[in-house]
């Protein structure tokens, strides 16, 4: 990363071990160390593709001092705490990066089996006795990843008043030996990695301003989620355990109870939701999280939502599909489903955070949104942002509001109360179960104003579901779609949704260096579609590029088919984030494209 | 010739990878790994000095930039030990527990600064220059105009010190029994070339014994260095350039013959059929002179490690065991060496 002409910090550092290694705790050590520190950081971690055994473990973490927007495809740093798992990661090693590795193995290591010989031509070397050293302070090699932290610390002159904080947080339930051993561990490889001779390219300048402690937070897009829900006052959440999405429970099992809240784990996603429902249904905010299958199981009951008008909001955290697929890989193959995959003609609201903090912001808001509009709301995550972890400053006021329904007023002597009742924004007066003199059905049937079976209804019904949601789009306090680059005309317009912008946006600032014009939208409200901006953008633009994790295109047929306009589609489904480079390679043609027939129409 | 064997080189300084290179040349199949403690990719440690001529960057002393390893399928195991060669069952085992097979062995290995034993305690207390990392330190340690004490005196010292005193530092060699090592150099010849040493700005202490390096008192500078009359001079670092030690410890009970170096024939092979020697670390055979003699010197090391690979690949060329190598005095008056013709 350049910045007036100079290198700035930007050291991407990837950990990679086996479960059990404590190969994410170590990368954990390190984003919450150095977003303490004051840098910026953003973080992924990937986990074994077998839920249970001893597979492979990756972290990764970006820390740069200007804000970044995603991931590198290459990393500065590879740190192998198990060569069989970091072998094969070589080659995301940048030329000139850094390869670190335990260079004082236990036991023999077969012909070929260690990293040092599957090296590039550009790596620098670094090995270390991490066992040794950490078996030289606690007599076990099980700090051997605090080891690797303190070396990686003081190779890069990490400050270390960070790491300690660090430390003694992570073990303040446990007795203060530990702490205290692996401080120990710490500074025993800080300074073996602050006497190594550098000679990798990688640049760690120091922090911009030393934050104060608790400015920054270091969260998981699921992490942001659970707070979010806590914060917007989730009163119960039911579930049903699915990678990726699984985290968000487990989270919220421990902060519900806090708060003398439940967390039910149901027998399957049927149940979950159906239970999520019944709970909207009594007024009470709940919710419920899943992944790709389970949504599909959901899809029934989503529709008795929509058609009852009971509120209720849907974390999918999308992974590699259909069916099974790959539980451990990212996709944005959901979309579809989200926006469309129900019985009938069942419109819902769907929002797609593109950060850690929109998945804050998405989540409470969520709640709000699914009360005021009295619908299911989808919130569509997937796992590359369900996992990734990024600083986050979270505000000092809960930004979220109690209870948004619309109310009821006072009714007249003998008026009865009706739950359906057609309105001039088709959104009817909200009661809930025990609500004195409100007694009222609600039902999945088709229904008149009062909730009574009713098929002639039908026409006005289904236009008041569908009316009701349009105002979403200005619902305050939420970014539903936003405009970043060069205003008025441009050669090129990337729209984007999901994690997916991040590495948009970060293209589209390679773009405009390079003196393209260029503009990047962001789209959070995928459903109803936010159209005047998306209308507006797609007016200044001479090409249109949609860049997204899913082979069919999925908001590309969204776009086109809303707004009739052709888009340039890139599409990948490597499981993995997509490349900023394909994205800036796909911008360079289609401006030179544009170019080409300037060129044409001058001649 | 083609085929598909292994072969393993140790050692990436200018004799291993000379031999690599004409290796894959005559032999486009087979597979050739080198194995090397440096961290580094090859530099020539005749360019070390640059460092202290303004070169920045390991990247601009590299004798081939990375992908030509890449272009030439020839893989360089960096930060790798060998500890132990197992001559019998054709393997080659490194320090972190790996063995490595091989069907064909070349020995590259060099040698390290050889330290008289008088002064070895004081080894931390001295700057060496076998890496780009020594030489980088070693630059770190001089202030401005700074002063160096050297030791000993040999051609690879003397290199650095004319170096040094282009650069502006002080240079005084504290002179040893290895003066212009490797050249033998008559008695009455060496006052001469004392001279031109002093003329050339290296100021020259003869007869003096070395028994102690110390750290120089506050507001000194760093090094004091005390001979044997009680008297002594302070410098900023104490260098030793006392010869060359061949480096082959791992080879002790490889079942080769080993003299002060490996033994090899005028083919670089040495009494075992698979294994090949190259470079400082080898004794080559001279029948003109009846011993087994070392051969130090660019052009030596790197038609050595073409003729080992030659060898090595089905050919059959001896080295020339004719050494005329000499010290002298060039035209602008300055000492010269072929020694010093690698730029
Ligand atoms: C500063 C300096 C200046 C010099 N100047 C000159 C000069 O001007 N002219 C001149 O002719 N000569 C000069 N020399 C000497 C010259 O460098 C050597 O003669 C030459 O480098 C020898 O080449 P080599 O390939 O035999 O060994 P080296 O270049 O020493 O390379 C040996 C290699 O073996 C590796 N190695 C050693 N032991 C092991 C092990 N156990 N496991 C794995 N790898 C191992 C080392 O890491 C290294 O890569 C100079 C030397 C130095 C240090």
């Amino acid at each position: 990363m350049q910045r007036n002409g100079k290198k700035a910090t930007d050291l991407q550092i990837a950990i990679c071990g086996s479960a059990g290694d404590g190969t994410i705790a170590a990368g954990d050590m390190v984003k919450r160390a150095m977003a303490r520190a004051g840098y910026k950081v953003i973080a992924f971690d990937v986990y074994p593709p077998e839920i249970r055994g001893f597979g492979k473990c990756i972290s990764r973490v970006r820390v740069t001092s200007e804000q970044v927007f995603s991931l590198k495809p290459k990393s500065d740093v590879l740190i192998s705490l198990d060569d069989s798992h970091a072998i094969p990661h070589v080659g995301e090693v940048k030329d000139y990066g850094a390869v670190i590795y335990e260079d004082m193995p236990v036991t023999m290591v077969p012909e070929g089996g260690h990293i040092s010989g599957h090296l590039l031509s550009s790596h620098l070397p670094y090995g270390v006795p991490f066992r040794e050293l950490s078996e030289r302070v606690t007599s076990s090699a099980r700090s051997r990843n605090i080891a690797v932290v303190g070396y990686l610390a003081g190779l890069y002159g990490m400050p270390r008043d960070v790491f300690y904080a660090v430390i003694s947080d992570k073990f303040k339930t446990k007795p203060a030996v530990l702490t205290k051993m692996s401080i120990q561990t710490f500074d025993a490889a800080f300074e073996v990695g602050e006497n190594t001779f550098r000679l990798d390219e990688g640049v760690l300048k120091p922090p911009p301003k030393k934050a104060k402690h608790g400015e920054l937070v270091m969260m998981s897009g699921n992490g942001a989620i659970a707070k979010g829900c806590m914060d917007a006052g989730l009163d119960t959440f039911f579930g049903y355990p699915i990678t990726p999405a699984t985290t968000i429970m487990e989270r919220l099992a421990v902060d519900l109870p806090k708060q003398g809240k439940r967390m039910l784990q149901t027998e399957d996603e049927i149940s979950a939701i159906s239970a999520a429902i019944g709970a909207g249904y009594t007024g009470a905010r709940a919710a419920t999280a899943t992944s790709g299958p389970g949504f599909a199981l959901m899809s029934e009951m989503m529709g008795l939502g929509t058609m009852a008008e009971v509120p209720v909001v849907i974390f999918v955290s999308q992974r590699g599909g259909p069916s099974t697929g790959m539980p451990t890989k990212t996709e944005q193959s959901d979309l579809n489903i989200a926006v469309f995959g129900a019985a009938g003609d069942g419109q819902r609201i769907v929002l797609a955070p593109t950060n850690v903090e929109g998945c804050y912001k998405c989540a409470g808001k969520a709640f709000e949104i699914a009360e005021r509009y009295q619908t299911p709301v989808v919130v569509l995550l997937d796992l590359y942002l369900s996992n990734r972890y990024e600083a986050v400053a979270l505000p000092a006021k809960n930004p979220f509001a109690a209870n948004c329904s619309k109310p009821v007023g006072k009714l007249g002597k003998d008026q009865p109360y009706h739950r359906y009742a057609l309105t001039r924004d088709f959104i009817s007066p909200r009661a809930i179960p025990g609500d004195k003199g409100r007694r009222h059905a609600v039902t999945g049937l088709e229904h008149d104003e009062n909730g009574r079976p009713n098929d002639h209804t039908h026409e006005m019904m289904s236009r008041k579901r569908h009316e009701k949601l349009h105002s979403v789009v200005r619902y305050p306090g939420i970014t539903m779609s936003k405009r970043f680059g060069d205003k008025g005309k441009v050669d090129v317009a990337i729209i984007g949704w999901g994690s997916t912008f991040g590495e948009i946006l970060e293209a589209m600032i390679i773009a405009r260096d390079e003196g393209i014009r260029c503009a990047a939208m962001k789209v959070v409200l995928l459903s109803p579609l936010p159209m005047e901006p998306i209308n507006a953008l797609l007016a200044d633009a001479a090409e249109v590029l949609v860049p997204e994790l899913n082979y069919e295109g999925q908001f590309a047929n969204l776009l086109t088919g809303t707004t009739g306009r052709a888009v340039t589609r890139l599409n990948r489904v490597p499981g993995t984030p997509m490349h900023v480079e394909d994205i800036v390679d796909e911008i360079r043609r289609l401006a030179a494209k544009k170019k080409g027939r300037k060129a044409l129409a001058a001649e | 010739m083609s085929t598909h064997s292994h072969f393993v080189i140790i050692g990436s300084g200018g004799a291993g990878s000379e031999a690599a290179l004409i290796i894959r040349k005559r032999d486009p199949k087979c597979t050739i790994t080198q194995i090397t403690g440096s961290k580094l990719p090859f530099i020539s440690r005749y360019e070390l000095p640059r460092v202290f001529d303004g070169v920045d960057n390991w990247r601009d002393l590299l004798a081939h930039p990375p992908e030509f390893y890449d272009d030439n399928a020839i893989t360089v195991r960096r930060n790798s030990w060998v500890d132990h060669v197992d001559a019998k069952n054709k393997k080659v085992l490194l320090r972190h527990k790996e063995e490595v097979s091989y069907d064909k062995l070349l020995v590259a290995s060099g040698g390290g600064g050889y330290l008289p034993e008088g002064l070895r305690e004081f080894r931390p207390l001295m700057n060496g220059l076998g890496s780009y990392e020594d030489a980088v330190k070693m630059r770190q340690a001089l202030p401005s105009k700074g002063h160096v004490i050297m030791l000993g005196g040999d051609m690879t010292g003397l290199d650095l010190a004319r170096t040094l005193v282009a650069v502006g530092h002080k240079v005084t060699l504290v002179a040893g029994e290895q003066l212009f090592w490797p050249h033998e150099v008559e008695e009455k010849k060496e006052k001469k070339f004392v001279t031109v040493l002093e003329a050339m700005g290296v100021k020259v202490v003869l007869g003096k014994k070395v028994m102690a390096i110390r750290k120089g008192a506050k507001g000194e500078p760093a090094r004091r260095v005390v001979f044997d009359d009680g008297g002594g001079i302070n410098g900023d670092a104490v260098m030793p350039f006392c010869g060359l030690m061949p480096a082959l410890d791992f080879m002790i009970g490889a079942n080769v013959d080993i003299e002060r170096g490996l033994l090899v024939n005028p083919e670089l092979k040495t009494t075992n059929d698979s294994i090949w020697a190259a470079g400082d670390v080898c004794q080559i055979w001279s029948p003109e002179e009846n011993s087994y003699l070392f051969y130090y010197g660019w052009h030596h090391i790197k038609e050595m490690g073409e003729i080992a690979a030659i060898n090595m690949t089905g050919g059959k060329k001896k080295i020339s065991t004719y050494q005329d190598d000499h010290l002298y005095i060039n035209k602008q008056g300055d000492i010269d060496s072929p020694y010093w013709m690698y730029r």
